[in-house]
Parts: structure tokens; sequence; C-alpha cells
């Protein structure tokens, strides 16, 4: 296959052409209460050119049918000389790599039967159901996919690879009258159907949550110091922050340069935050993007100070700035954007009860049902909460929703714990229409001083 | 021909089978920060297979199909046919009993869904209305970004039952977005045209006029009231609202024992001016067609009419479980089962508005407003337990209100509310109905919400 994109690309008359091709096989099981809701195995397979000739804009080609690629190369090529773009395009420096990558399939999910999975997922999901008569509905599924991935640009890289990738999700719903709670569990990895196994625990205790949370009170709205959980903290800092330091935003917008200079304060000298692609093992990592850049740990703030943000070629050239290898496409259908891989709060110093001793009154708020940002404000809802009195912990209470500035809270985040962990969780990050991309956040508990948490919404019914 | 394909499923599945194929052809431009950058085309094509076998049904889809655009043959080929087919039968071999019948050929109703102006605008023409745009929202201190797309696709649906259909349809899509970045203050103001056809002057110059007026009412930030207040939710800002009962319309949300409508059929459960309509022959838009994904014809489906809940949207999968028949929702992609799901929900007084609100932001409904807020844009909508109708989402784009004329931004505020309750008394419809994405709209006046400052 590498032969026959080099090939193709000989054939290109613009300055630089890239051709991805992946050919990927997945499936996917969901139960809904006692019954399957489906089993299904897909194969989708495709390519994708993207071309930039001299003064011309990019010019981008996708495909299903692989006896398309030279017809579509050419097309690219073509949008590309249509396309006149003033300054134009550069991209960054990036050595050309050759490699033939394949990471570690842990049990390649290709040769379990679909059977197999189902069992599984129908174990799992029981221990959703056998927690309480009080758990009425649960959803649970089970993805896997193994994608082979090949790529080549005119710079020379050449690379192949296989790429695995799993989840597992349950949802348990209790119910009592008219009160519906929700407990979840979320288990997203890059690797096979060994490490899928023996993950009853986390779903018992996320039925046993829910029914929890039936007696739970609502919290009492207002503002609180209020202290992260790692798996919150780790979606905090991906949605609130991580998404500003993507240089898509900034790079051809002077007024957002202006706010995301580097060396300008965001919080206070104990906050350090980084994006690692190259960690091991985790869900956001690769050996390269999608441009062929090598991936690797970019620290983004260190000591409070904005110290650095992410790039795919194109915009680490307008900056003059080095590409940190975060090109990322969800699969052929797209163009690679800026993205995040495995985002992080580092480690800091001391344990949660050095974090809650001296609150008087706070909030706990624990694992996370949804985030959203829009730029400087954020609204994330917390999948539990519970109260900080006199030092420790408290109540179970429900609906904690956390919204706020960005730049304000950063500001008071005041300590972090050193009890840093990723959260390998499944779902995924959504951005220009691509969703869901694989990535990981990674935090230790964070005490924000003040907060302000909502949720004393009126209940109602219809 | 899938009919080939089906040929062979029925040889293998004793229940039958149906299948979707589909082609699409999409040609995009995309300018961004201000700069035309980037032209792109896609191509892709698949085919989804479902087989009925000793009572159980199961599905596979993929994009190994021979032969696409160019030589555009919907043939499946025999040696993609036997490895779906197993997939689908192994799908199946799983799957519980389902007593799923496929419907046999019915009348479908003509209608255009393919439009030559659409289909043959050159990549000039797409990039020409770009820049008009671009001209049109670019000022001092601002950056735009402008996309455009336009798809060509065909569809073929048949069963083993006899029912087969096959259409070709258009769809553009045009959106911009103006930014201002003033210190810390983050403003972004989008919105969107789409539709089946390419539009013409006018429906480019509402789009410039709403993202002026709605730019133009933002540059002063005043402070948010608080309380429960009168909020008018516009054609945008109304998705928190009606998220929860799209949800609880569905079908498969009423067997899931999750609606909080359900068994309620028949019942005054909102304001008598409240009607709910899924639309599916619509004129111009692109969701409309003349058949669903399961071959069963399109047509006007009424599921709340005058504050009363008439019936839900269904599959051909819920409605065999419901015991009940397709409404002709049923929604496939390449990969997955069929979900049903709805094509042009139009709402408002008996089936929409006047839509002559013009760019006056409200539709009219401002000056019964003495305090309060007009909310277009929220954040975090869909999180959370939705189907409920409890809400509560900090506001991305909001104005205050004040005797009966907006004073400005307000930022750093919250709205919460139950929309069951909300939506049975409502203040008023604004006479600005519009497409906002699927829905179609006049601005809402909705009293007692509760505002919260930050």
């Amino acid at each position: 296959m590498i032969d026959r994109l080099t090939a193709a690309l000989g054939r290109s008359r613009a300055d630089y052409t890239e051709i991805r091709v992946e050919r990927t096989w997945s499936t996917a099981v969901t139960f809904r209460g006692r019954r399957l809701e489906s089993a299904t195995a897909s194969e989708d397979q495709g390519g994708f050119v993207r071309a930039l000739s001299a003064g011309g804009g990019w010019g981008v080609a996708s495909f299903t049918s692989l006896d398309r690629l030279e017809a579509m190369v050419a097309r690219a090529v073509e949008l590309s000389r249509a396309v006149r773009v003033t300054p134009p395009i550069r991209l960054a420096d990036v050595a050309p790599h050759q490699a033939d990558a394949i990471l570690d399939l842990d049990g390649d999910v290709r040769g379990i039967p679909i059977a197999e999975k189902k069992r599984l997922l129908e174990a799992y999901n029981g221990e959703l159901l056998a927690v309480s008569d009080r758990v009425v509905d649960t959803v649970a599924t089970y993805r896997d996919e193994v994608s082979e991935y090949w790529y080549v640009n005119s710079d020379g890289t050449a690379l192949h690879e296989l790429r695995p990738e799993v989840t597992l999700s349950g949802t348990a719903v209790a119910r009592r009258n008219g009160t519906i709670e929700k407990g979840l569990e979320s288990i997203g990895l890059r690797r096979g159907w060994s490490s899928v196994q023996d993950k009853a625990a986390g779903f018992r205790q996320a039925a046993e949550r829910a029914v929890q949370l039936l007696d739970a009170p609502m919290v009492t709205g207002g503002a609180y110091p209020v202290i992260l959980d790692p798996e919150l903290a780790g979606v905090f800092i991906h949605e609130a922050f991580g998404h500003l330091s993507e240089a898509d935003f900034v790079y051809e917008n002077p007024q957002a340069r202006e706010m995301m200079t580097l060396g300008r304060r965001f919080g206070k000298p104990a906050l350090n935050v980084g994006d690692n692609g190259a960690a091991p093992g985790l869900r956001g990592t690769l050996p390269f993007d999608d441009e062929g850049t090598p991936t690797q740990d970019t620290p983004l703030i260190k000591a409070g100070i904005l110290v650095g943000r992410l790039h795919s070629r194109e915009t680490a050239a307008t900056m003059g700035e080095r590409a940190t290898g975060n090109a990322r496409a969800i699969s052929f259908r797209h163009p690679p954007i800026v993205r995040m891989t495995n985002t992080y709060i580092a480690n800091g110093q001391g344990s949660f009860d050095d974090l809650i001793r001296d609150v008087k009154l706070g909030v706990y708020a624990c694992g996370a049902f949804g985030g959203q940002t829009l730029l400087e404000n954020f609204s994330f809802t917390a999948a539990y909460g519970r109260m900080i009195r006199d030092g420790h912990l408290a109540e179970l209470v429900k609906d904690v929703v956390l919204a706020g500035n960005l730049f304000q809270t950063l500001d008071r985040i005041d300590h972090i714990a050193g009890d840093f962990r990723w959260n390998q969780m499944g779902g995924g990050c959504g951005k220009g229409g691509q969703a869901p991309l694989p990535v990981t956040e990674g935090a230790p508990h964070v005490r924000i001083e003040e907060a302000l948490v909502g949720g004393d919404v009126p209940a109602g019914s219809a | 021909m899938i009919e080939r394909l089906l040929e062979r499923a029925r040889r293998r599945a004793d229940g039958g089978a149906d299948a979707l194929w589909r082609q699409v052809e999409r040609t995009s431009v995309a300018f961004e920060w201000g700069r035309l950058k980037a032209a792109g085309v896609a191509e892709e094509a698949g085919v989804n297979v479902r087989v009925r076998h000793r009572g159980r049904v199961g599905v596979a889809g993929t994009t190994a199909v021979a032969g696409t655009a160019g030589g555009a043959t919907d043939d499946v080929g025999a040696q993609h046919a036997a490895p779906l087919l197993d997939r689908a039968l192994a799908s199946a071999a799983l799957g519980e009993e389902l007593d799923l019948a496929f419907p046999a050929q019915a009348p479908l109703p003509a209608m255009a869904t393919f439009f030559d102006r659409a289909a043959n605008a050159s990549l000039d023409d797409l990039i020409g209305i770009g820049r008009s745009l671009l001209e049109r929202l670019e000022r001092e201190g601002c950056r735009v970004n402008v996309t455009i797309e336009r798809e060509t696709a065909e569809t073929r649906v048949a069963n083993s039952a006899g029912a087969a259909g096959a259409y070709r349809s258009t769809a553009i899509g045009i959106s911009a977005e103006l930014w201002r970045i003033a210190g810390d203050d983050v403003l972004a103001i989008g919105d969107a045209v789409e539709g089946a056809d390419l539009p013409g002057d006018d429906a480019v110059s509402a789009l410039v006029g709403s993202v002026n007026a709605r730019f133009e009412h933002a540059l002063r930030v005043v402070a948010p009231p608080q309380g429960a207040l009168p909020v008018i939710f516009t054609p945008l800002g109304l998705s928190a609202l009606m998220l929860p009962v799209t949800q609880a319309l569905s079908g498969k949300a009423v067997l899931q024992g999750i609606s909080p409508l359900a068994a309620r059929i028949g019942e005054q459960v909102f304001d008598t001016s409240f009607s709910l309509t899924d639309d599916a022959l619509r004129a111009g838009r692109a969701a409309s067609r003349p058949v669903d994904d399961e071959c069963v014809p399109s047509r006007t489906t009424c599921l709340v009419e005058r504050g009363v809940v008439r019936r839900f949207v269904y599959d051909l999968e819920t409605s065999a479980r419901a015991r009940t028949q397709s409404t002709g929702h049923g929604q496939r992609t390449i990969f997955g089962k069929p979900v049903p799901g709805y094509t042009n929900i139009v709402i408002g007084e008996g089936g929409g508005g006047r839509g002559d609100g013009g760019d006056e932001l409200g539709g009219g409904l401002l000056r019964d407003v003495k305090d309060g807020l007009l909310v277009d844009e929220l954040i975090g909508v869909g999180q959370g337990n939705v189907i409920g109708g409890a809400f509560s989402h900090p506001v991305a784009l909001a104005y205050r209100v004040e005797r009966g004329a907006i004073s400005g931004r307000v930022k750093d505020a919250a709205v919460a509310g139950n929309a069951y309750h909300l939506w049975k008394r409502v203040g008023g419809f604004g006479t600005d109905a519009r497409w906002a994405g699927a829905r179609y709209t006049p601005s809402v006046l909705l009293d007692g919400v509760s505002v919260a400052r930050r």
C-alpha cells in the first residue's frame, strides 16, 4: 500500500501533498435494560488527500473507493490551485520519518467472536441491574476497533500503523417515585480485548451511586470552596483551558493572540498544565499525528505562566513556533485540525486531606456527566458531590453544576494535591464536526478557592 | 443493484431483509479568520443491510462496495456481499426475537428533492457567496469565519417484501461566525442558512442582518436582572426548551419507559398555542424525502396539536415493539441499525408564524417585557437528565430587555426552569418564525424563568 501511495504522490503537481488511507474493523454491542439493543460489526475504509500549491489554499479530497485514489490526488491539486491565498500558507519543518508502528493490540479484538463480546457486556450490564431493584433501566455499550493506517507525504514521511481501541460504558438509571438518578461508568483504552476483563467493580459502583443519589439532597446553590476530584479536574482543564491553547484559535486572530500571549499569568505558581501525546499506554497516545509529526509532551502552563500551545505544521509556521504533533483527524473523512491528546494538570504536593482540612463549608465535586465551554465561560455537570463541613467529608449531594469564567477560575486554583492519575474514559472530544476523538485527561485533586455551584432547579414533571 | 444484495439475503435469511445504499458527493469551501483557506470534495458510498432470520434481526454496514462516483453504480459486488451478509446474520443470531414486518410497496409522494441550481453551482459560485458574506460582515476589530457546503446524494432503499424507493437530493449549508475579542471578553455570533436549493440573495441578506442585529446589541454589556422573570427565547436560543419535548415524543423513549409524555396521548399537556409537527414533505428542506430509510412513505405528522399530545414518532423496530405503525421516521446511516429520527420540526400556533419579523430580535415580543432577558444561546444544552425537563444553563449570548427594548448584552448569568412547566403557559409567539437547524420556530416569550446572576 505504501508503494501505491508513494507512486500516487509522485504524480501530484502540487508543492506539498499528503495521503492517508484507513481500513477499520469495528464491533459495537449495546444493552438497554435486560434487552440486547444491537450487536453489529462494520467495515469502513477510505482515503484522504491534501495538497498545497504555491500561492494556493488547501485542496482536500476524501473518498471511500480506493479505485479513485489517483483521480482524487489530481482533484485535490486542482482545488488547491483554484483557491488563491495571500500571504501564502507555510508549513513548519518536520524531519521526515519512516515507521512501521504496530501498537500493542493486547488481545486483537478481530479474533474474538461477537458472541463473546456480547457475553462480556451482558455480565457487566447484569452487575448494574443486580445492585438494587431501584435500578429500573441501564444502557451498557461495548465498542472496539482496529484501524490499519497508512500515511505518506511529499516531504518523505511514510507511516504504517495498527491502531486499536476499546471502550466500555454503563449507565444505571435508578428511580423512586418521581425521582430519577444516574450513575455512570466509562472506560476507554487504546488497547484490546485483554484490557476490558475484570471491570465489574466499576459497573457495580456506578449503579450503587445512582441508588444512593435517590436519597441525596440537591446541593444548595452558591459560592463555595470547591475541590475537584481527578476526573472532573481533568475534564475541567481539557474544556476550560485546553481548547484555548489550540493554536488554530489564535494564529490568525490578532485579538486572540493578544489574549493568549506567552508569558501571561493564568494561575498561581502551583499550576502546571501540559498535553502529552507520547505518554505511554493512553487513549490519546499515538507515535505520530495525522501530519506525520512525532507526538510529544508540550508544557502549556508552567508555575502559573502561559508557556506554550498546541500546533499543526501550519499554525506553528505562522506563529514562528515548532510543530507539536497535535494535528489530528478522527478519520479519513476529515482534514487534520489542532487537537489535544492527553491533557493534564501536573502533580502537586500533599494529600486530599490537606486540601479539605481548612475548608469550613465547601463542595467536593466528583466525576463528570458533561461539560461545555464557550471560550471564556464554562459549565460542568459533576456526577455527584459531597459537602465538606469543618474539614471533613459530609453528606452526598446531587445536581452539582459548576459554572464560571475560565480566567477567574484558573486563577483561583490555590492547592493541587500529589495524587495525580490519568482517567481512561470513553467518549471523546468534539471540535469542528469531528467527534469523538480519543483523548485522555489527567489530574490530581485540585482546590478552587471559590467557585459558583448551581443546581437547585425547581423539580417538575409534564 | 441493492436488489441483487437482497436476493442473496433472501436465500440466507428466512424472514427477509432490507437495505439502504447511499452515495454522497460533497463540495466545501472554508474561509478562516477572514481568508479563503481551503476547498474540498468528499465522495462516499456505502450500504447498510438488515436481515431477519429465525425471528431475530441483525444489521451490518460497509463502505467496501464496488464502484462509486464516476461510474455511479450501486452494485455491492459478490466479493463484498458475502462477508456483509455473514456479519448481518451473526448480528441476528445474537439478537432478541422481534416481530419485524418489512412493509409492502406503497405509493410515494411526488416531491422535489434535487435542485439543479444547487447541483450545478461551481466552486467559483460557492466562493463568490462566501466572499460577499465576508465583505458584508467584516469590521474593525473582528474576524469572520465562513463555511459553505454543497451536497448531492443518491439514496436507494428496498426490501424483500417488494418495496423500493430511490431519490436524488441536494443540500446547501452556509454558515458564518463573527468573532470579537476585546481583552478577556470573547464574543462570537453565528448563524446559518440551510436548504435543498441554492439560497437567493434575500436568504443571504437575512443571514447578514441576523448576525449584525445581534452584534450591534452586544457591544454594550449591562448587569443581568435576577429572579423569576419573563424571558424571550429566540429561534436559535430555544434548544433547552425543545430538547426535552422532542426526546419525550420519540417512540423509543416511550418504549423505554423514560418519556414523561408516555400514556398522555389525548391530554392537554402544553399551552393551547403550542403545536409541533414533523414535516418530511416540507418543500426546499434538505431533510425532506419521499420515503424514509426503511421503505415507509414520508408524510406530515402532527405530534402535538394545540397543546394536546397526539402521537409519537416510530421506526419499524420501535413500532413493532409498541404494536403500532411506523410513522415513517426510520433513519439509518451506513453503520448501525435504523433509529427513529425527526426530519423537519415545525413549531408554533397551528404550524408556523408569519415570518415577517425582519431583523428585529424577538419578533415583536420585546414590547411585552418590562424587565427580563432575551436568550439566543445557552451553554451546556443536552447535558444531564434532559428528558425530565429541568434545565439550568449559563448564557452564552443573551440580552437584557428593559421597558420593551434591549438595553445591552448580559454576561455571567444563568437561566433555569422546567420545560414542561414553562410550556404550559406561553406568553406569546413572535412574528420571526425561521429555520434554526432542523426546527422552524418563532421566538417564544415564557414567563417565570429563573434568572440568576453570578
